[in-house]
């Protein structure tokens, strides 16, 4: 894992309250248009796959704390660590170099969306008793109805949204990251394992 | 004192030069205007005497560049940005979105080098007072109008005291107002001789009224320098694609219509256009 | 002015006077002890002799009130509903025609719901009373990275005018003629689009706002300094200084009492 200090340029600093404000503005456009998406971790996993897994993992962490200090979804402030992983995640997955081809970046997205639901899964059962006061409570009522527990019930809510909501974030990044000026993608460490 | 000895830059992972063999003085207490059309170089100048590159924006720099005495390449990017203060075109990405109030935000530079608050507290209240924003101390940055975040982002650099200041197109957002505000509060600044300016401007008839000199770039080489009323009456000048004030204009149309004195200077400012069509009034 | 603040409001009141880490010790009392204390009722009773009272003195109890209650409402009748009947192999407790409540179900939900009513409610009662620039300057003082605190500062207030753009975008969509309803791919047909624009022409940013701050000295070596004080009656920091410690009496109790029970 690269080092710590390697991740924090001043361009990374200014770059994670951009993309944070990214995952707010798109999550809440997304939301605006009913999409059964989230899409707004995509500014979390932009910034792990540029910057590196510490910045990615910072990038969740405080984007959580924002969407609640914002006053504009206090229910996400638990669930910070939760965001601070997918960014680590993301970064380590470019590190990795999976996000040079486009099926290795949904394949990526995948396996962050069953990471994300499991450790989601504890902290919704025990903070918000596995339900999430939305449209997708009929799926924990569901597995409810079928006899699982309360936990199994909300890691399976997760899993029917999560790794698909990450697979098409992740492919958009991977989208974005070729669409982005090469002057601009020189100012990021993780860059050189991003592009061909 | 800024000096500019045969400089030529390219970009990283570019062939053709954004700036060729440029070669310059400037005096301290001058203000100098850059003018020139998309892509002469300007900014890329800008970028040079601020120390970005080759400290951010890599590439090649070759030539030399001394700042107050000291070359500028080598010179640690601190004790460069205590001598050079930028202003960007841009005002939204100037406001550090760090602070809730003007004042704060203007005393941000100021915190981070760790000036004590006595003199912190003085030194904003002058530079408010200075870009006229006084009456916004409390208001919050971020929702000020472009003219008002402008200026607010001046006062930001100002507060820092640099021996140079290097604006490039602060005035692009504003209204004729506040584009008057930037040009008279840089005019006091070089006036007082405390401080030397570079500002780059599409503007030019602020410029031939406010500026003490114009270079003048085209494709990264110089084109023209002396007096702005000498630069901008320039044929070769006005057909690089740099703008011309109305009395040229003016001036100009008269002699295609073949009722030009051949050989003699055009007009550039308001006096001298008064001066010279009093004489072709009576000439007639 | 509220809008770049996040939640913040304005009150003439003891508690918006107070130190920003008195009431960070003090919200975060409340959700430590909310989350790990057993029982039912601990949370509604530190709610009921805590935090209502705490937001009654920061005069804003209504405010409170209707943020939270707004939030909290839709999770306590899904777990109400969901927990409460469709706990397996539970006691019954109510019988409407065919459903039952079970006994298990409904004290589960009142636990889940007391927790997510001080979770919400401390959050809330913090981010209302307190500045975030005057909470970060408290940080930064206890030796906070600047580069920490600039981040969430300017998070919060370049929120809005991203927002702003988003709802441009869409705006501009919808007067296209493109129609933002139909069936989901219809739907994310019109949206999707937009996402990658609207992702691309914020980065642009990036790079001047580097440049920027780096102006200013953002980068700096050295001590800096702050434009601004903030006050501190000479007993708050006993006071946080206790917080702290009655944080870890409380962890060692409530583990202590699960071992017990």
């Amino acid at each position: 894992m690269a080092d710590i200090r390697r991740n924090f340029t001043t361009i990374t600093i200014v770059l994670i309250p951009v993309a944070i404000a990214i995952n707010i503005a798109v999550g809440q456009l997304i939301y605006a248009a009913k999409i059964p998406l989230y899409l707004d971790t995509i500014g979390t996993i932009l910034v792990g796959v540029l910057a590196g897994p510490w910045a990615g993992a910072l990038t969740g962490l405080v984007s959580n704390l924002v969407w609640g200090l914002s006053g504009l979804n206090v229910t996400y402030a638990p669930f910070a660590a939760v965001a601070a992983i997918i960014g680590l995640l993301a970064g380590l997955f470019a590190e990795a170099r999976w996000l040079r081809s486009w099926w290795k970046a949904i394949l990526a997205g995948l396996i962050t969306g069953l990471v994300a639901a499991a450790i989601s899964a504890p902290i919704s059962a025990y903070v918000w008793g596995g339900v999430t006061g939305s449209g997708t409570d009929v799926i924990v009522a569901m597995f409810r109805g079928f006899g699982l527990g309360v936990l199994p019930s909300t890691f399976a809510q997760g899993i029917s949204s999560d790794p698909l909501d990450k697979a098409i974030s992740f492919l958009l990044v991977w989208l974005i990251v070729r669409a982005l000026p090469m002057r601009f993608l020189a100012r990021f460490p993780g860059a050189s394992k991003t592009t061909d | 004192m800024i000096s500019l000895q045969g400089v030529t830059y390219s970009y990283p992972g570019t062939s053709s030069p954004a700036l060729r063999d440029l070669s310059l003085e400037i005096p301290r207490g001058q203000f100098c205007a850059v003018i020139g059309p998309n892509g002469a170089g300007k900014t890329t100048l800008a970028y040079i005497l601020a120390g970005f590159i080759p400290h951010f924006y890599h590439g090649s720099l070759q030539g030399e560049v001394n700042v107050e005495g000291k070359n500028a390449a080598t010179m640690p990017q601190r004790e460069l940005l205590r001598l050079v203060g930028l202003i960007l075109q841009n005002p939204f990405n100037q406001i550090s979105g760090t602070k809730v109030t003007v004042q704060d935000e203007i005393a941000f530079g100021l915190e981070n080098l760790g000036i004590p608050r006595e003199e912190m507290v003085a030194r904003v209240a002058a530079a408010m007072e200075l870009v006229g924003v006084s009456e916004l101390a409390e208001r919050s940055p971020l929702g000020l109008s472009g003219g008002q975040m402008q200026r607010v982002a001046i006062a930001s650099v100002l507060v820092m005291q640099p021996a140079i200041l290097v604006l490039d197109e602060p005035t692009s957002q504003l209204d004729p107002v506040g584009s008057r505000e930037v040009f008279q509060a840089v005019r006091e600044m070089a006036s007082s001789g405390q401080m030397t300016v570079i500002m780059i401007e599409h503007k030019v008839e602020w410029v031939a009224a406010f500026a003490d000199r114009a270079i003048a770039l085209v494709d990264g080489a110089l084109l023209a320098d002396g007096e702005p009323r000498h630069v901008l009456a320039i044929d070769t000048v006005w057909r690089a694609g740099v703008g011309q004030t109305r009395y040229t204009l003016a001036a100009r149309r008269l002699q295609e219509l073949g009722k030009w004195q051949d050989g003699k200077r055009l007009p550039v400012t308001l006096d001298e256009a008064t001066l010279t069509f009093k004489a072709f009034q009576k000439r007639r | 002015m509220a809008e770049v603040f996040g939640l913040y409001k304005q009150r003439a009141s003891f508690i918006h006077g107070l130190h920003p880490l008195t009431k960070l010790a003090v919200s975060g009392f409340f959700l430590l002890a909310g989350l790990s204390l057993p029982g039912m009722w601990s949370t509604y009773l530190l709610v009921i002799f805590g935090l209502l009272p705490l937001a009654f003195l920061s005069r804003l109890l209504l405010e409170l009130v209707s943020r939270t209650g707004r939030i909290v409402l839709p999770f306590m009748i899904s777990v109400f509903l969901i927990q409460g009947i469709l706990w397996s192999g539970g006691t019954p407790l109510i019988e409407v025609g065919p459903i039952s409540f079970k006994q298990e179900g409904v004290q589960f939900a009142i636990a889940s719901s007391g927790r997510i009513l001080i979770v919400v409610g401390s959050f809330l009662w913090f981010a209302l009373t307190t500045r975030p620039d005057q909470l970060m300057l408290a940080l930064a003082e206890r030796g906070l990275p600047s580069s920490l605190s600039y981040l969430i500062v300017s998070s919060i207030q370049i929120v809005p005018r991203f927002q702003a753009r988003a709802n441009t975008i869409l705006d501009a969509q919808r007067s296209r003629g493109l129609e933002i309803a139909g069936s989901i791919f219809q739907r994310a047909r019109a949206v999707l689009p937009l996402v990658a624009p609207l992702i691309l022409s914020s980065l642009i940013d990036v790079e001047e706002r580097a440049l920027a701050i780096e102006v200013r000295g953002f980068n700096y070596p050295g001590p800096k300094t702050s434009y601004r004080e903030i006050a501190q009656a000479a007993w708050e920091p006993m006071l946080q200084r206790f917080l702290l410690l009655a944080m870890a009496g409380t962890l060692i109790l409530s583990i202590v009492l699960r071992l017990v029970s």
